[in-house]
């Protein structure tokens, strides 16, 4: 299923089932998922809302238990949440009742102070908002306050990231403007990305695989390898069959 | 019916200025318009005393009309009278001492009793039937045990204030720990916040706007119950004033005092109201 080579795997899934219980019977929302990521790849789970995508990163982060099978990260399996793999929301999760600052430093807060501050330096720089460390998230945009939340998930260097339709909330542009912004915060730290998505444009434009799932029971229905340099040509004839091959994986799923 | 007439006037002005002039239009309404409202309040008040009089015989057979109920120029001058011989501002802080010390020791108690009730699940099983069986007693029916207890002593008063403000805080205070949206408390646990971390960095701040919230309801309780607790448990405040003056038969200075309750009242939320202003608890009040 074009897994990552044994010795670099990241995460690894294996024979993953979810049900939640309803009253009498379960609802199947993963089936036997098997999924292999390597460090530092960019993996895009594409699929239709109620697919269980979100509850397939939900147990990788360890927010969620599997009712069979297994996720192990570096080989170890995955008990609960862990600052080593954060969580990015798509409510963003940003206190808004704290700084620009203080929320950064949320996961920083072990470190001696010089070494905190010069850390909290060096990520709002990175997401441009310089001059805004003083303010509070609820007096920041939409995008400004995910920006706050990646910027928050980076700074304690995670080894995995996690986002839940991250930019789902934001208009258009701002999500254009984002994707750049995370590819660019990607190709500088080289973590590994996983990125639960409905749009497919955003899927080709970010990962080196997508993931498509189908829904009921949640299974994955096809890998596909995006194999372009970055920044890639939104326009070029290859974008677009990627685009067109996704589009008909799920439509091809949907029917099923 | 002199009395009467100015009111009417008022709120002539205050439509001839309304409609007449956009650009006196936000200042008038800010200020003709409550004016107007209270002037009719009065207006009324006057027309309910000229309703009802009683004949005054002298013994040399002249008739005179008296008012039953105060009216609201005999408050006004019985208050100035309370102005001056200082009964008004050596009750006013009694009946505000009280309150304080009350509330205080309510917001000291509820508001950790409440965070706990909220974070801790057990700690809600065993505590939520207590509070909820608690809540629903006036305070004004502790008024016995208080003197039992306390004696006619301020001590009686302040357990009356403390009882009636702690419910509201801590009810108000679990409910805000309660309805804190998951995603804050599922990030917090993931940047590793546990115990009192994250009782400091989320649930605390998260639960504050509706804390304030609480603390201002249960302020407007506090006040409310001083008279009750004044009237019956001590011997000094507004609250005895008003006993004292129906006692006396001095129903000028019970409006008197109603007025003063009123005004203070508003002060006090007023002054409450100001914590929503801090920088910490902005956003849980405005969606801007």
């Amino acid at each position: 299923m074009g897994d990552a080579t044994q010795n670099d795997s990241k995460v690894v899934v294996r024979g993953l089932g979810k049900v939640f219980e309803r009253k009498g019977d379960g609802l199947v929302v993963l089936d036997q998922v098997d999924l292999t990521i390597a460090a530092g790849e960019f993996v895009c789970l594409l699929g239709p809302s109620g697919c269980g995508k979100s509850t397939l990163l939900n147990i990788i982060g360890g927010f969620e238990k599997p009712t069979v099978g297994s996720v192990t990260i570096d080989g170890a399996p995955v008990v609960g949440p862990d600052p080593r793999r954060v969580f990015v929301f798509q409510e963003y999760g940003v206190f808004p009742w704290a700084s620009v600052w203080d929320n950064i430093a949320i996961g920083l807060r072990h470190l001696p102070r010089a070494e905190r501050d010069a850390r909290i330096h060096r990520y709002v720089e990175l997401i441009g908002l310089e001059g805004f460390e003083k303010t509070y998230s609820s007096e920041l945009s939409g995008g400004m306050r995910q920006r706050v939340a990646v910027a928050r998930a980076l700074a304690v260097s995670p080894d995995v990231i996690l986002m839940d339709e991250p930019l789902g909330a934001l208009d258009s542009l701002t999500r254009f403007q984002m994707r750049t912004e995370i590819l660019r915060l990607w190709q500088k730290e080289r973590m590994t990305i996983l990125f639960v998505t409905h749009d497919v444009d955003e899927s080709v434009q970010l990962a080196d695989r997508v993931v498509v799932m189908s829904p009921r029971p949640g299974r994955i229905a096809a890998v596909v390898p995006i194999d372009m340099p970055h920044p890639r040509e939104l326009g070029s004839p290859a974008y677009a069959a990627l685009k067109t091959k996704l589009y008909e994986l799920l439509s091809v799923t949907h029917a099923v | 019916m002199k009395y009467s007439l100015w009111p009417f006037i008022t709120v002539a002005v205050a439509t001839v200025i309304i409609y007449g002039s956009r650009r006196f239009r936000e200042v008038a309404q800010r200020l003709i318009l409550p004016l107007a409202a209270l002037a009719i309040f009065v207006s009324a008040w006057q027309f309910g005393c000229d309703l009802k009089k009683y004949e005054l015989r002298s013994p040399d057979g002249t008739i005179r009309l008296l008012e039953v109920f105060p009216t609201p120029w005999q408050t006004v001058v019985e208050l100035g009278r309370m102005v001056t011989d200082g009964t008004l501002l050596r009750y006013t802080v009694a009946s505000m001492y009280r309150v304080a010390i009350g509330f205080g020791l309510a917001v000291l108690i509820g508001i950790p009793v409440g965070l706990t009730m909220g974070w801790g699940a057990r700690t809600f099983r065993a505590l939520n039937p207590l509070v909820q069986g608690l809540r629903p007693i006036s305070p004004i029916a502790w008024i016995p045990i208080a003197i039992l207890w306390f004696g006619v002593e301020d001590a009686s008063a302040i357990f009356l204030i403390f009882l009636a403000s702690l419910f509201p805080i801590v009810t108000g205070s679990f409910t805000a720990v309660h309805t804190i949206p998951s995603v804050y408390v599922r990030s917090a646990r993931n940047f590793g916040l546990r115990r009192f971390e994250l009782l400091r960095y989320v649930i605390f701040p998260a639960s504050l706007p509706q804390i304030i919230t609480a603390l201002r309801l249960a302020l407007g309780i506090a006040w409310m119950v001083i008279v009750a607790a004044e009237m019956i448990a001590v011997q000094s405040g507004l609250g005895y004033v008003i006993t004292d003056a129906r006692n006396g038969n001095n129903y000028a200075r019970v409006c008197g005092a109603m007025v003063c309750l009123g005004a203070l009242g508003v002060f006090l939320d007023y002054a409450i109201r100001q914590l929503q202003r801090l920088d910490e608890v902005r956003w849980g009040f405005s969606k801007v």
